[in-house]
């Protein structure tokens, strides 16, 4: 019987088979780098563990354009991944995302903070626009990014979300407006992602935050190795001495920055700077970029993201509205007739304002240029830090480069102290370096081991498409719920119900109460037939029990009209004389059944009057019957077979000797083939002779 | 055995009264909002006063006075110093409709019920939260997890979900299951089948007429007055529905371009709105979405003036305008004041956007027919002259001489005390902070604790309407120091941006510089208050129209229903309409359906059984899943092992196991399943409840009253002749259901 049970199931359709599969395998988690992997740049990481897929940060490359700047998508299939997440704004993290989704087969969502996104779209427009000039193959266009703006979904700090089984939230990371630190949570499993961070609060941002729970694994940037910051009010006096002393003397100072994010808080210290010193007033301070005027609104509106101080002074006035900051559209607006400070972007000086302002600054020794942060491998103004004594400017021409070159780095992000020190209150027992150079991670590295020498953490540093593989023991526990749990089994009892799983937690429980405990409900189907029959229904009867070994007729009196009922399962009910009414509730053994009486009663019908009830066989002559069925069975299998003088029969294959006793089935035989086999044949005679029997 | 959880309510149930019950949980006790009335009635809060010390937690769900009313007085009066959880925006909100109410009584009445000072303190140890953020309670709460989640309603509006050993508790009152203008609908629906689902029958019996529909009557009634050269009155709240109003009349007027000037006036309009402006992220995805795309914020208000001050509006006497104007109850306030002002022109209209509370003046209003003319208090609030400032200074000069003589003793133990406090306070923040502030902001707080020590009777409190004692009024908050100095006014310069720097340190907010009140109040020049009453006659119409952006009846209903949970206790409502959603959700939604008195305790613990066990690898290898929904399912055999004290281990059984009955999962909708065969080309109607499919076969489900939203299974019949129809059908029927 249990046979046919499950011959029914397969039946149905079972289209989650091969994902439960390949759910038991799961338990080892993939940590892939497609960018960020040994470098800087294109942030891009792939997690995948117990089916589930995560893709963290969808950046470009800085230094590289077109396709050559993408993270290493071909490693992956998208149309697994689950879900995106992006820690902040910056290109090198979020720049391929409209290629992402609009260009691969991508299905899963994308979530990013509501500033974030807010930003993502001027700053991604902005990209666009300015890498036009320069370059042929682009990767989206604007069109793109609008589309990608109502895919992307927004996430709150602290918020739990939950997708496909993935849960995850995000913690403040410092480092810009909106920046996130995503811990994701897979069965269990927490698996931490800082993105760039930075544990130092400033002028307008909070510090990354501890997370409460300790994860599993942190994936970690590494971008400042084991190099340390100097303390801020260091950085800052260097930073306004410099443009101080160029100033005085006559000179230049250009200030080559992204224009989103660190830009903000240089400003905040320039615009104190020189409200602090009226000498400086008549010095014009020009901010070349109409992006950062742009996103100016979304810095005022998301002061709840900022730290308590822009809090407190945006109770009086806007923070973000400079008194000594004036905004520079081209450098075909720029009267430059004396000393000034500009910023400009690119922070590269790949292109754009500042290369330009650049090119016509570098020769004159009374200028400066001071690089206020992290600048990618690759780029001029990595050139420009080891101070060459030539440099190539855009047109071609080579000119000396006379100018002061000051790197003074307000870059939020975490340096060896500030690293050590979050690892060291997480302890998370594996950690993955991303985002750094090769020998910036490799020191870390170094430095990490010695300090958690006596611990058993792990430290990974894979290179770009290189997976690391960790291991988790999966226990899965179960709750037992409702009328199944109403009383504690004993060992070696059994447990039998319905095994639900909604995301990764599972429950027990009776069949009864899947209603009660989810959005689930089962159903009871009953199955009412009618079948014609003109013949004497007694017939019905005598023929089922031939078949049947319980078939029952329950007295008139209860049921109005004859009725039968077969195996406590089919009622038959002889309701007409034109026709008998079949009743049962569905399942696989009732409906086979049904079919069984259907077929019967057809063939009865089709037997026609000829059939007449006959009397019922007395149990003897019943018995009496069987032996003799299965002798001539077994002579017609075993060729010798006689019925010996105890009743049983005696069964002689060549020499050896069997004896079978008819009524109890038990077989004796020396040779143990013959006996298997004659047990075999006699279950199956017996199962042709009499009625199916009740289960 | 589940979780222990019993429900107290303390206030607000049979009845409007100000929400306020207490969830106890595995004996952890939670404060469900501290709301009080327009009317800050102190009988009303007897029952907290008797259990405040032990409360472990607050939650509140909304800023408004019924949700967090009496925060600052409970913590002042009855020692209520638990940790209160609740989203920021109703952190904010909440703390300007606190100010505004109080600044509203001040100016008409010797309102001592609280003080600035006392709000601020209430509100200082908020635990802020976001939506969806899950948080764990540590200490005795150690295992709670709290959440709150989007209810609508009012901005930052929190469903509180409390979940303890995987036993949901929802606290959902005041939510509003329509996507508004400036709010996302609540979520209350996403929860399926939590243990125990509190909620309020407030608006059982009401049913609303449709959105536009309304937003189309408000839009006539007003422009009709404002064309006839009338004045249009919208008593409204500080912070809370007004908002969505101020984006109706915004929109409009932008759409119409109207130059009907729009004044918002409340004592703290112009921070309200600020405050507005940077919770976008909590507001309705259109309006973020616009922000994100055009960068223009939803409430950069381009038609409705901010004003904090009255006399503003003297300059549009004449002119037809519509002012929007807290203190919905018109029992005090610029609202009160206004009100009598219009009321007696014909022209003018007062509409009515929410139902007001019970025995205030709005509620008086509201009534069918309106009363022809209403009695109202004027008060005001002058400086003393002549004689009684004479009096006054005498008063005064023999309290200093008795201050200082205690000063030497009782006094520099507070002092200390609080400096210590202040400072600890502010150091531990940012170092901006300047020590100055904590020390001139010490020697008030103390002034201000002493006084209230030595004057305040607990308990008493003068009627809020009454007229003013006779007696010369001296601020006692304010005068002197605690060495008896007469403070110069100049030291309030100083507070105030002391005030700003406490921000910094998130434990204080800054009373956005309502300039003419807070002169006012914290004047030193002696004032009192006097008040004459008269009758006004009410000419002008007046109107409501429901603008509280609850979810009405009907819907109530269908998501309590579909929240399905096992445990229903009802709250907040008048009686009939606790009683009438009491009948229906027993008879639709689950057996278990209470709605207790004021402090009666019910038991809602869940009586459900659960253990828990560990699935073997070996077990799970042989189980194969079946996806339905958010679900896989899956019939499991298996044979149970102790393998220590409390854990199971499951096993696979070491035999066959014998076959179980089985199970068809499923939910079958017959209108999806006649769509399911007409694309399978299927002659397919309903007929007589049931559906008739091909020529013979129907299919019907039998609804069995005490079956439906309980917990049986579905029954469905399908009968016919025997044919080859019948079967096709039943495997189409099949194909509906998972078989285990």
């Amino acid at each position: 019987m249990a046979s046919v049970v499950t011959g029914a199931q397969n039946k149905r359709p079972n289209p989650n088979s091969t994902s439960a599969a390949a759910t038991r395998e799961g338990d080892q988690l993939i940590i892939t780098p497609l960018g960020a992997g040994n470098e800087v740049g294109r942030s891009c990481v792939y997690m995948s563990y117990k089916g589930k897929t995560v893709l963290f940060d969808c950046g470009i490359h800085p230094a590289y354009s077109g396709v050559a700047a993408l993270p290493y998508f071909d490693e992956i299939d998208p149309s697994t991944i689950d879900v995106l997440l992006i820690t902040h704004f910056h290109l090198d993290h979020a720049a391929s995302l409209p290629y992402f989704l609009e260009k691969t087969n991508f299905r899963g969502r994308v979530f990013m903070t509501h500033s974030t996104k807010a930003i993502y779209r001027l700053l991604l427009s902005d990209y666009v626009k300015v890498s036009k000039v320069s370059v042929e193959d682009m990767l989206y266009d604007e069109n793109d990014i609008v589309r990608s703006m109502d895919k992307i979904e927004v996430i709150d700090f602290h918020q739990t979300l939950e997708v496909n089984g993935i849960r995850f939230w995000c913690y403040t990371a410092g480092h810009v407006l909106g920046a996130a630190m995503f811990m994701v949570d897979i069965a269990g499993v927490r698996v931490l992602y800082t993105g760039d961070y930075s544990r130092e609060e400033d002028r307008h941002l909070r510090a990354a935050e501890v997370p409460q729970f300790t994860p599993d694994i942190c994936i970690i940037e590494s971008t400042y190795g084991v190099q340390l910051h100097q303390p801020r009010p260091v950085r800052e006096k260097r930073f306004t001495d410099v443009i101080h002393s160029t100033i005085s003397q006559g000179g230049r100072v250009l200030i080559p920055a992204f224009a989103l994010g660190r830009a903000q808080e240089l400003l905040l210290i320039l615009d104190e700077y020189w409200e602090n010193h009226p000498e400086l007033h008549n010095i014009p301070i020009y901010y070349a970029s109409p992006l950062a005027k742009r996103c100016m609104a979304v810095y005022q509106t998301y002061i709840n993201a900022m730290n308590d101080r822009i809090r407190t002074q945006f109770a009086n006035s806007n923070p973000f509205d400079f008194k000594h900051i004036s905004p520079l559209k081209s450098i075909e607006n720029f009267d430059d007739v004396g000393p000034s400070v500009v910023m400009a972007s690119p922070s590269g000086l790949q292109s754009g304002l500042s290369r330009q302002l650049f090119d016509k600054w570098c020769a004159d020794k009374k200028n400066a240029c001071v690089i206020p942060g992290y600048v990618v491998e690759g780029t001029l103004a990595k050139t420009i830090i080891n101070e060459p004594k030539e440099v190539t400017l855009m047109n071609g021409l080579v000119a000396p480069l006379n100018m002061q070159v000051h790197y003074i780095s307000f870059s939020a992000h975490a340096d060896c102290a500030q690293t050590c020190g979050f690892l060291k209150e997480l302890m998370p027992p594996h950690i993955v370096l991303v985002h750094g150079e090769a020998n910036e991670m490799g020191r870390l590295k170094q430095k990490l081991v010695s300090q958690f020498a006596d611990s058993n953490t792990k430290l990974y540093t894979p290179k770009n498409c290189q997976s690391v593989t960790m291991h988790f023991s999966s226990e899965k526990m179960a709750k037992v719920i409702g009328k199944l749990a109403e009383k504690v089994p004993e060992t070696g009892e059994s447990v039998s119900g319905l095994l639900v799983k909604k995301g990764f937690t599972y429950q027990i429980m009776a069949p009864d109460d899947l209603r009660v405990f989810s959005q689930l409900s089962t159903a009871n189907v009953t199955q009412r037939i009618t079948v014609p029959y003109t013949g004497a229904f007694e017939v019905i009867k005598y023929r089922l029990k031939q078949i049947y070994e319980s078939v029952e007729s329950p007295p008139v009196e209860e049921t109005e009209v004859p009725t039968l009922i077969v195996h406590e399962r089919v009622t038959i009910r002889h309701e007409s004389d034109t026709y008998v009414v079949m009743q049962w509730s569905a399942d696989p053994i009732s409906d086979m059944v049904s079919d069984s009486v259907v077929a019967m009663i057809l063939n009865i019908g089709r037997e026609g009057p000829k059939v007449t009830p006959i009397e019922e066989k007395t149990q003897e002559e019943m018995e009496r019957m069987a032996r003799k069925v299965v002798h001539s069975l077994m002579v017609s299998l075993f060729g010798d077979a006689k019925f010996g003088e105890d009743g049983r029969l005696v069964i002689t294959v060549d020499a050896d000797v069997a004896r079978l006793d008819i009524k109890s089935g038990e077989v004796e035989c020396e040779n143990q083939g013959l006996r298997e086999r004659i047990k075999t044949a006699f279950g199956r005679m017996q199962g042709a002779i009499r009625p199916i029997p009740k289960p | 055995m589940g979780t222990s959880v019993q429900v107290t309510p303390l206030s607000g149930v049979y009845g409007e009264n100000p929400l306020c019950y207490l969830v106890a949980i595995d004996g952890f006790n939670l404060l469900m909002d501290c709301g009080w009335n327009d009317l800050f009635d102190p009988s009303l809060l007897q029952p907290l006063s008797r259990v405040a010390k032990s409360i472990d937690a607050v939650l509140i769900s909304h800023p408004d006075i019924l949700h967090l009313g009496a925060l600052p007085y409970a913590r002042k009066h009855f020692g209520l110093s638990a940790p209160v959880y609740a989203t920021e925006p109703v952190y904010r909100l909440g703390l300007l409709t606190m100010y505004d109410h109080y600044l509203s009584r001040r100016q008409i009445s010797d309102f001592d019920m609280f003080t600035l000072d006392d709000i601020d303190v209430a509100f200082q140890n908020v635990i802020r939260l976001k939506y969806s953020q899950n948080y764990h309670l540590s200490e005795n709460g150690e295992g709670i997890v709290i959440a709150p989640h989007v209810a609508g309603h009012l901005l930052g509006g929190t469903i509180w979900k409390i979940t303890k050993d995987g036993e949901d508790v929802v606290y959902a009152v005041d939510f509003n299951h329509r996507k508004e203008r400036h709010l996302n609908g609540t979520v209350l629906e996403s929860f399926v089948r939590p243990a125990v689902l509190i909620t309020d029958a407030y608006n059982a019996l009401n049913n609303q007429v449709y959105k536009r529909q309304r937003d189309q009557e408000f839009i006539d009634a007003i422009l009709r007055v404002l064309r006839a050269d009338g004045t249009v009155l919208l008593p409204v709240d500080t912070a809370g529905r007004v908002l969505e109003l101020i984006l109706i009349l915004e929109q409009y007027w932008a759409q119409q371009h109207l130059s009907f000037p729009i004044f918002f006036l409340t004592n703290v309009a112009s921070s309200t709105v600020e405050y507005v402006k940077s919770f976008l992220e909590w507001m309705s995805d259109s309006i973020a979405k616009s922000f994100e795309h055009t960068r223009d914020n939803a409430f950069l208000l381009k038609y409705v003036t901010l004003i904090i001050n009255k006399s503003d509006l003297e300059n549009y006497a004449g002119v037809p305008k519509v002012v929007l104007t807290s203190m919905a109850s018109l029992e005090v306030g610029f609202s009160h004041d206004i009100f009598v002002e219009l009321a007696t022109d014909a022209k003018n209209i007062v509409l009515f956007t929410e139902r007001g509370q019970f025995g205030t003046l709005a509620r008086m209003l509201q009534v069918d027919p309106p009363p022809k003319a209403v009695k109202v208090t004027m008060s005001k609030r002058v400086p003393l002259v002549g004689d009684e400032l004479k009096a006054y200074e005498e008063e005064q000069e023999k309290i200093k001489k008795e201050e200082a003589v205690k000063k030497a003793s009782i006094v520099k133990v507070e002092e200390v005390r609080a400096t210590s406090s202040h400072l600890s306070e502010s150091t531990k923040g940012d170092s901006m902070v300047i020590d100055p502030a904590s020390a001139t902001a010490s020697p008030k707080a103390s002034s201000h604790f002493r006084g209230q020590m030595d004057i305040l009777i607990d308990g008493f409190t003068p009627p809020s309407t009454s007229v003013a004692p006779m007696f010369p009024f001296f601020e006692n908050t304010a005068e002197w120091d605690d060495f008896g100095e007469v403070i110069n006014p100049d030291d309030y310069v100083i507070q105030e941006e002391d005030s700003n720097h406490m921000v910094g340190n998130g434990k204080s907010l800054d009373v956005k510089p309502d300039e003419a009140s807070v002169h006012l109040l914290l004047d030193s020049t002696p004032s009192k208050v006097v008040s004459h009453e008269l009758t006004v006659q009410v000419k002008c119409a007046l109107l409501y129209m429901d603008f509280e952006g609850r979810s009405d009846g009907r819907s109530v209903k269908s998501i309590i229903s579909h929240v399905a949970p096992l445990k229903l206790v009802l709250v907040h409502g008048s009686a009939e309409a606790t009683e009438h959603l009491k009948m229906h959700c027993a008879k639709h939604v689950c057996p278990h359906v209470y709605a207790p008195q004021i402090e009666e305790t019910i038991d809602v613990t869940s009586d459900l059984c659960a253990y828990k066990v560990q699935l073997s690898e070996k077990l799970m290898s042989n189980v194969l899943f079946r996806k339905m929904v958010e679900n896989e399912i899956s019939w499991m055999d298996s044979v149970a092992e102790k393998t220590n004290e409390k854990v199971f281990t499951l096993l696979p059984p070491p035999s066959a196991p014998p076959t179980h009955k089985s199970v068809l999962v499923g939910d079958l909708k017959l209108a999806d399943f006649k769509q399911y065969l007409s694309t399978k080309g299927v002659q397919v109607e309903f007929a007589g409840g049931a559906l008739k499919c091909g020529e013979h076969i129907t299919v019907r489900k039998i609804s069995d009253s005490s079956q439906k939203g309980g917990t049986g299974p579905q029954q469905i019949v399908i009968e016919g002749p025997l044919c080859e129809d019948y079967y096709k059908i039943r495997g189409h029927l099949y194909s509906q259901f998972y078989l285990l």
